[in-house]
């Protein structure tokens, strides 16, 4: 290399998206809002930072361990958004207590947390959620679970009927959302009134689903017989057949709280039921899952799909959380790393390597009054069609030949009137006689149309993507 | 992940495989365990074959090897790496020490408890030692392989130990005046006391442990769940028995 200098460094955990990459992810963004918007849900856009105080009392201590801290000019401690649930609770308690209820809010950002980069996820990475805030019923954490499924579908994971042709999309597999309830293990807690070491025991042993562990904590804690048998019992709380899970459940409860939280589940589970097969079909239900960010008082999920070894997306209820803030409201939400999803989409389909997103016509020419004339119209005739002017008078075919086969389906240059198609990765192909504007347009709409057929017909085969 | 060519075979030899008209993504391809290379090999595969699971008969020089009914897929990997894969989900199930999980850190489901690779990660130095509090160190220098949890172990007694980690021969460092105390696995003693070294305190006992991906062991629960009962099912009466 001529140049020795040294690329400039970006920090660890954060990452610069361009070309094909940054198109990829910006479309699957607005996918999955357009899916939150199908189902009623406004934008939200909480700040990047806020006061460090916001997160420290509500977030759980491994969230707050990994906010990124720094003082503002006037000395406040300040983080950057380590959770976009809170910043939205903080929202509603302080500012929208006193609108109707409920509101429905959603949003696609980026996320910062100082942790150890692990599975799947960086320093910087970004969500894409809702917030469901105002209704405490379990039609509400029903809607929450099955919109998670709707909007994975949406953005192309597990979609029935593409594993089973086993085309394509052969790393995509099908979804399972676990589902939980914090409840259940609270009540449970309650009841056994542990030391903070036992508490934390059987947190660690349940929560790694760890026989041994649970074997050694009970052999190490004196409980009544009927306390043993539901500790014992809570790893095998756990599975697809849901009716005899929470049965089961049932029968081993101790206190009211307990039961309270099992018929939540069951209502939340008939709720997914009667928005069709597919959403009951894709339960596990799971009473040792005790995961919690800190603010979770309820209902928990995660989603989970073949071909990723930890969740793609997660969420729960909240009925605590905005009442810190002020004034309480019930809310139930999800988020979804768009990250892992991306990352699902590449291991599926792999596609030729990354680069700026092309166009479909290229205009060359004198960059005169009648130049840009030209190219305004071809954009207004057809505003899906993306348009570039040759401004520096480079234009050549040669060099344009290998690179718009790699990256374009089909592209046009129109260069002083006379017109080139490139088609399905042939060499160009020049038009007989000089075009009028209206013939180009023609000739693009022609093109488009027929690319768009194609692409219907085999999804994977799309350049764009 | 899972391509078409693995699930072909799959589906005419595996007689547990559901109605090959039906394949589901979720149940069709074979469970993968990451298996350590070396010490716990052998013995992984002599209790997987007691459980009645298909175990291959030799690797040779192949890192992934899948059982011969298709319902098993074997990757041998470096023992501290087992725990990766697992987290990942690019093995389903792995086995360990629970000395190499407590290191790794990794989020991982750790169900069963296997009746081998019994020892245990203590802190030696020199025979002559003086023993006293280690609360009363100021900042000793220790050599280990296992730097989180030396760290961690000294950290709990409010001393901040200078760690130098070494990827084996750990006896040496007190030999050479690398380090003054050395954080190892202990099996007999006998090389603690060939080096002229003691044992001062246990960090933690030891032995094999079945993994589990977080997301397999609930997307593939059936399966997993009957590996894990054939399992539990060939453990010695004194071991826990599994709860599932």
């Amino acid at each position: 290399m001529a140049d020795s200098r040294l690329p400039a460094p970006i920090p660890g955990g954060v990452a610069d998206h361009f070309w094909t990459d940054a198109a990829l992810r910006e479309s699957l963004r607005a996918r999955l809002l357009h899916s939150f918007h199908q189902w009623g849900y406004s934008d939200v856009l909480p700040p990047a930072f806020e006061y460090a105080e916001t997160f420290d009392s509500r977030a759980n201590p491994v969230l707050r361990e990994e906010l990124y801290r720094f003082v503002d000019r006037d000395g406040s401690l300040l983080a950057l958004r380590a959770d976009m649930t809170i910043p939205v609770a903080r929202l509603v308690a302080t500012r929208l207590h006193d609108a109707p209820m409920p509101q429905r809010f959603c949003y696609a950002g980026s996320i910062y947390r100082y942790g150890d980069t692990r599975a799947g996820q960086q320093r910087e990475f970004w969500q894409a959620g809702v917030e469901l805030i105002g209704e405490a019923a379990p039609a509400a954490d029903a809607e929450i679970l099955v919109l998670a499924l709707a909007a994975l579908r949406d953005a192309g994971i597990g979609q029935a009927g593409i594993d089973n042709a086993g085309v394509g999309h052969a790393g995509i597999g099908d979804i399972r959302l676990a589902v939980g309830h914090l409840g259940f293990f609270d009540a449970l807690m309650a009841e056994l009134s542990l030391s903070a070491s036992g508490k934390d025991a059987l947190f660690e042993a349940v929560d790694g689903r760890s026989d041994g562990a649970l074997h050694k904590f009970l052999q190490g804690t004196n409980l009544t017989a009927e306390q043993r048998a539901v500790v014992a019992a809570l790893p095998s709380l756990s599975g697809t057949d849901y009716d005899e899970i929470l049965d089961r459940a049932q029968s081993l409860c101790l206190s009211d709280a307990m039961r309270t939280a099992i018929d939540a589940m069951r209502a939340i589970l008939a709720h997914v039921s009667f928005y069709g097969d597919d959403g009951a079909r894709s339960l596990y239900v799971d009473l040792s899952e005790i995961h919690n960010l800190g603010y979770y008082t309820g209902l928990t999920f995660e989603a989970l799909t073949v071909g990723l070894g930890y969740p793609i997306a997660s969420g729960g209820r909240y009925d605590s959380l905005i009442g810190t803030f002020g004034s309480g409201q019930p809310a139930v939400g999800l988020a979804i790393n768009l990250d892992r999803i991306l990352y699902l989409q590449q291991a599926a389909a792999p596609r030729s390597a990354s680069g700026p997103l092309p166009a479909h016509v290229l205009v060359g020419g004198e960059a005169d009054a009648a130049f840009h004339s030209a190219v305004a119209a071809l954009r207004a005739a057809l505003p899906e069609l993306r348009v570039a002017a040759d401004l520096a008078h480079r234009l050549d075919l040669s060099d344009f030949t290998a690179f718009a086969a790699r990256v374009m389906p089909w592209l046009a240059l129109w260069f002083d009137g006379e017109c080139f198609v490139l088609s399905e990765g042939s060499q160009f192909q020049a038009q007989s006689g000089r075009l009028t504007i209206s013939e180009v347009i023609e000739l693009a709409r022609t093109h488009m149309t027929s690319h768009a057929q194609r692409t219907a017909m085999t999804p994977e085969a799309d350049g764009s993507r | 992940m899972t391509s078409r060519s693995r699930k072909a075979p799959l589906v005419s030899t595996d007689p547990t495989t559901p109605d090959p008209t039906t394949p589901d993504p979720i149940t069709v391809a074979p469970i993968t365990v990451a298996l350590p290379k070396g010490r716990l090999q052998g013995e992984t595969l002599d209790h997987f074959a007691a459980a009645g699971l298909p175990v291959p008969g030799d690797f040779g020089r192949r890192l992934v090897v899948t059982s011969p009914d298709g319902s098993l897929r074997y990757l041998l990997a470096k023992p501290a790496d087992v725990p990766t894969y697992v987290e990942y989900g690019a093995a389903d199930l792995g086995v360990c020490g629970l000395d190499v999980l407590r290191e790794s850190g990794r989020e991982v489901y750790e169900p069963l408890l296997l009746p081998y690779g019994y020892c245990r990660l203590a802190l030696a130095g020199h025979v002559d030692r003086p023993d006293y509090p280690l609360r009363w160190e100021n900042q000793p220098r220790v050599a280990t392989k296992y730097p989180r949890l030396a760290a961690a172990f000294f950290r709990e007694r409010g001393v901040n130990a200078e760690i130098i980690e070494l990827s084996g021969s750990v006896e040496l460092g007190p030999l050479v005046g690398l380090a003054e105390l050395i954080v190892d696995l202990v099996d007999t003693g006998h090389t603690l006391r060939a080096n002229g070294l003691a044992e001062l305190r246990v960090i933690m006992q030891s032995q094999a442990v079945l993994i589990a991906n977080r997301a397999s062991f609930r997307l593939r629960s059936q399966q997993i769940q009957a590996i894990l009962s054939r399992l539990a099912a060939a453990l010695p009466l004194d071991q826990p028995a599994n709860t599932q």
